[in-house]
């Protein structure tokens, strides 16, 4: 991609709790993205199809389907896309399943600001190395 | 003694020379009960005899060789007989007695004589059958005693009165006491009262002739102990229909009980455990933008904290300005500070928010341990961290306990132990319920405060958890109950006594034990002694 470099990073965060949305927002508000925000699966995938998303930050438990549905979907259609799933739920996925769908790494929730920023960087570090 | 005869009708053989013998008549006369039947030959006596029953055989000797060979027969098959012998001399008659013959008379004895010798003859047969079958009825007694003594259950016989008449060693050990303090006393002492009423199964049997089959009765032992029982009785009852007693048999329920009990406790805990995973879970959510909130929200103090301070600053330089209308922004803006106290409001929100945040972090350690704690076992043992194991226990029970304990944490460095973490936290739990509620009684409402100790030790292969109060104690005797189910000394509804016999079965379950020590009036220590396991000391 040519343009990666001289964009923001595009993120985007699906939870079905719209506070969760809006404080994961004021967490990152300052960090040197662009950021994008789904209530559900659905509407992620929708903004999927249109948006060259590089990230995608998406909780597991949801209606309908579960994170880690979604990042099987996102791998499918955007498999350049850096997957991270946030979860309070760390021990009841079965890693295997984790490692299926390829997320490259799995946060706890509630999460710590400083460990949050610090792996979506590592994420967009990735990327911007990929080229 | 007017039946001779051994059967319904005393049948004597009579073999002779003569049709119809002079005694016959006669002995016939005297022998009245006696049926005398004449018979031409010895292989007639013996059909006879195999035909009816035979009481008794009189044979003449003047029959020749023959008569020799029936004595012989008929002692061979125990049927007496009495020998009329020609000679009358002493030898003879001692040779016919030899050769089996029960009486010897000389040939012309009278029908009287006859009649008395027979009569003789009968009542010692008769002597000796009794004797035979008193014999094999002893035989049969005895080996129903052995059948009902070596009996796995509890067998309990009582009289028409209500006294225990009988009890075998099983029932003696479920009721806790020997034969001689059992045996003569009232069966109901040793019973509760069972289903409606003030009566035990037995009494309600005897009264009113009532079968039970398992039904479930407590044994109240001398020494206080209760113990479960499944209990079967039934009314003996006479030929003529009087009761006269009851027969009971029972088998010590205890360990089934037990074992019940234990099974409850689990699916009452993984319910609860359920329950607690659904509302962490719920809890979780808002916990998140709380706690991220927060975190931001003392980052935009800050940022306002830095932001006043230019404002300040820019009034300092405006309030010595040239323009009155700078110098009069300048003011207000002191006026309006001075009034919002904004130096304190500004520090007093970082307070404030600080504060929250600290209470968020609580409340998501309490959520992660309810889900700890209601996160349930594996089938498999797995390496666990009893420390931590005991921690989050600890912190689950401290919000009841604390405006009355103090605790004490001493944690040693544990190896990893291959266990069951879910049912250890469990025992911990019913530990530190049981300190706190010591301590409750001992302080009651006078606003003191007691001590709880958790102390973790290795001693080589074993590792060991203690948790110490300094509550009311246990009195010695109490202390060998304790671990008994069902042995509470907690008010109705305070505790189902279950607690530390569950715990003790899941100690040994893991080849541990669980041991306790007191002193009353200054409080209890309960250890939990558990082996590392082979696995468990290759560390993490």
């Amino acid at each position: 991609m040519s343009d990666a470099s001289a964009r923001l990073p595009l993120v985007l965060l699906v939870d079905d709790e719209p506070r969760i949305l809006s404080a994961l927002r004021r967490t990152l508000r300052r960090e040197p993205y662009e950021l994008l925000s789904a209530e559900s699966c659905a509407e992620a995938l929708r903004v999927i199809e249109s948006q060259p998303v590089d990230v995608v930050l998406s909780d597991h438990k949801m209606p309908g389907m579960t994170g880690l549905q979604l990042l099987e979907r996102v791998a499918a259609r955007r498999p350049r896309a850096i997957r991270l799933l946030i979860t309070g739920w760390t021990e009841s996925i079965p890693p295997e399943e984790i490692r299926a769908v390829g997320v490259r790494e799995v946060i706890s929730k509630p999460w710590e600001d400083a460990a949050l920023k610090e792996s979506l960087r590592r994420a967009c570090k990735d990327l911007a190395e990929r080229g | 003694m007017d039946q001779p005869g051994v059967g319904d009708t005393t049948l004597v053989a009579a073999l002779g020379p003569d049709a119809s013998p002079s005694w016959l008549r006669v002995a016939g006369e005297r022998l009245r009960e006696a049926e005398i039947a004449r018979v031409g030959s010895a292989a007639e006596c013996q059909a006879l005899a195999r035909s009816r029953p035979l009481d008794a055989a009189v044979v003449d000797a003047r029959v020749g060789a023959e008569a020799e060979a029936l004595v012989a027969w008929l002692a061979a098959r125990a049927i007496p007989s009495l020998v009329l012998e020609p000679a009358g001399s002493d030898s003879a008659a001692l040779a016919w007695l030899r050769a089996g013959a029960g009486e010897c008379l000389p040939c012309g004895a009278n029908g009287e004589r006859i009649a008395l010798a027979l009569r003789r003859l009968l009542a010692r047969e008769r002597a000796r059958r009794d004797a035979l079958r008193r014999e094999a009825a002893s035989d049969v007694a005895r080996a129903h005693r052995d059948i009902v003594e070596q009996l796995n259950s509890a067998l309990l016989v009582v009289d028409a009165t209500g006294r225990i008449a009988y009890c075998n060693p099983p029932a003696e050990q479920i009721l806790g006491a020997g034969f001689e303090a059992l045996h003569g006393r009232e069966a109901s002492d040793w019973f509760e009262p069972a289903g409606e009423g003030d009566e035990t199964l037995i009494a309600r049997s005897l009264r009113s002739g009532a079968r039970f089959k398992g039904a479930e009765a407590v044994v109240t032992r001398p020494d206080g102990r209760r113990v479960p029982v499944g209990m079967s009785c039934a009314p003996i009852e006479s030929a003529d229909g009087t009761r006269s007693g009851v027969v009971a048999v029972f088998q010590d329920l205890s360990d089934v009980k037990q074992l019940r009990t234990q099974l409850l406790q689990h699916e009452k805990l993984a319910s609860i455990g359920e329950l607690a995973a659904g509302v962490a879970h719920e809890i979780n959510n808002p916990m998140g933008f709380i706690h991220a909130n927060l975190f931001q929200m003392a980052e935009y103090v800050q940022d306002l904290r830095r932001v006043f301070a230019r404002v300040e600053a820019l009034a300092q330089a405006a309030s010595k300005s040239d323009s009155a209308e700078l110098r009069e922004v300048a003011r207000a803006l002191a006026a309006e500070a001075e009034a919002v106290d904004v130096e304190f409001v500004l520090g007093d929100l970082a307070k404030a928010v600080r504060e929250s945040q600290e209470g968020s972090e609580r409340i998501r350690h309490i959520v992660q341990d309810l889900r700890d704690f209601s996160h349930p076992d594996a089938s498999e043992r797995v390496l666990a961290d009893l420390n931590q194991c005991l921690d989050s226990t600890a912190n689950i029970v401290w919000p009841m306990m604390k405006h009355a304990v103090v605790l004490e944490k001493r944690y040693a460095e544990l190896p990893v132990v291959s266990c069951f973490p879910m049912q250890l936290k469990q025992v911990f739990m019913n530990l530190l319920v049981n300190a706190y509620q010591a301590i409750e009684e001992a302080v009651g409402r006078s606003g003191e405060t007691g001590t709880i100790a958790l102390e973790t030790a290795r001693h080589g292969d074993v590792v060991r958890i203690s948790v110490r109060d300094s509550g009311v104690g246990i009195s010695a005797e109490h202390r060998e109950r304790i671990f008994d189910p069902f042995f509470t000394t907690k008010k109705v509804g305070a505790g189902t006594g279950l607690g530390l016999s569950t715990s003790f079965g899941i100690v040994q379950r893991h080849g541990g034990r669980l041991t306790v020590e007191s002193e009353p009036g200054r409080g209890s220590a309960f250890h939990v002694f558990l082996p590392v396991g082979e696995e468990g000391d290759t560390g993490e």
